[in-house]
């Protein structure tokens, strides 16, 4: 890339109204570094408190995914501490909202666990989302989570709209591509 | 004047993690900044732990627990609803505890949650504080 290439890349991002984004490795480090990022940003484009909050909160819980199921990962899968996995998140805004989205890619037999998991949260009221968060919290941890099977009804409490997700076969292997889009 | 005990438990905040000051000797538990470290089940499990431990003692002291948190993630959320559990089973049991609970005036997200804690946690002496505003 030259510099007028370089120029024309950041023009369009600025074009498409992209307030962050990060594609590599995610680590507890790097999330609570990116959340600075994002904080400061928004702070600065003096957005709402209530606004910021919910970005902050959903953006923390979609990065903290990454770095606890995305199955490209540099750490064992088995570890539960200092994991280190690939994804990418991104911030933006649209139609005057903001949207979270994140990619990751996962193993082929989690997509029907997780279309289970987001697909009824789509036709929930907010009443209905704050209710399904109540019982969640007084249940104990299902298997395999490494939070509280909390962080998608908690992302889909702040979101102002249905969560969007989709799954992609990921060319040339057998993991698929994850992705998840939040609007605030 | 508080009294300082080897058995209190001090943790610094980090920029993902809370200052966790609980001085068990002067009955005073102080959970300050936000939360959301890569293992909530981890961090929390020590101190609730810790907790549980030192309510086991009688119950011949008021607890003062204050809880200034900006933030927690869903994890976090989970973790600290087992904390307040382990206090209220204590209060049920007949020591008092008083919970402070800190949040920014207009934070309708840790509002809520303190409303869940005072419903939840009957046995509790709960006070909302607004801050700021």
């Amino acid at each position: 890339m030259n510099y007028a290439e370089y120029r024309d890349f950041s023009a369009s991002v600025a074009q498409r109204h992209i307030v962050f984004y990060y594609f590599g490795y995610f680590s507890q480090h790097v999330v609570s570094a990116m959340a600075d990022a994002v904080r400061l940003k928004l702070e600065h484009a003096e957005t709402a408190a209530s606004t910021r909050r919910k970005i902050f909160s959903s953006f923390v819980e979609m990065a903290q995914n990454i770095t606890h199921y995305s199955v490209d990962s540099l750490t064992p899968i088995a570890l539960r501490d200092n994991q280190l996995r690939q994804g990418s998140v991104c911030i933006g805004i649209e139609d005057d909202r903001y949207y979270l989205m994140s990619a990751n890619p996962v193993a082929a037999e989690s997509v029907e666990a997780l279309r289970e998991k987001l697909e009824p949260l789509r036709t929930m009221t907010l009443d209905d989302i704050k209710r399904a968060y109540r019982e969640t919290l007084r249940t104990e941890q299902p298997e395999g989570s490494k939070g509280a099977g909390l962080g998608f009804l908690t992302v889909a409490r702040d979101a102002s709209a249905p969560l969007e997700f989709e799954f992609e076969p990921a060319q040339g292997t057998d993991t698929v591509i994850f992705y998840v889009k939040a609007t605030i | 004047m508080s009294i300082q005990t080897s058995d209190d438990l001090f943790i610094p905040a980090s920029g993902s993690s809370p200052e966790v000051d609980f001085r068990f000797g002067a009955h005073t538990l102080s959970l300050k900044g936000e939360s959301y470290p890569e293992n909530a089940a981890a961090f929390y499990g020590d101190i609730i732990a810790r907790t549980r431990a030192y309510l086991a003692g009688p119950p011949d002291h008021d607890v003062t627990v204050d809880v200034a948190l900006t933030y927690f993630n869903s994890s976090s959320t989970k973790m600290l609803f087992n904390l307040f559990a382990a206090l209220n089973d204590a209060a049920e049991a007949g020591t008092r505890v008083v919970l402070n609970w800190y949040h920014d005036v207009d934070d309708d997200t840790i509002l809520e949650f303190g409303a869940e804690l005072h419903d939840e946690f009957a046995a509790l002496e709960f006070r909302d504080v607004a801050v700021g505003g």
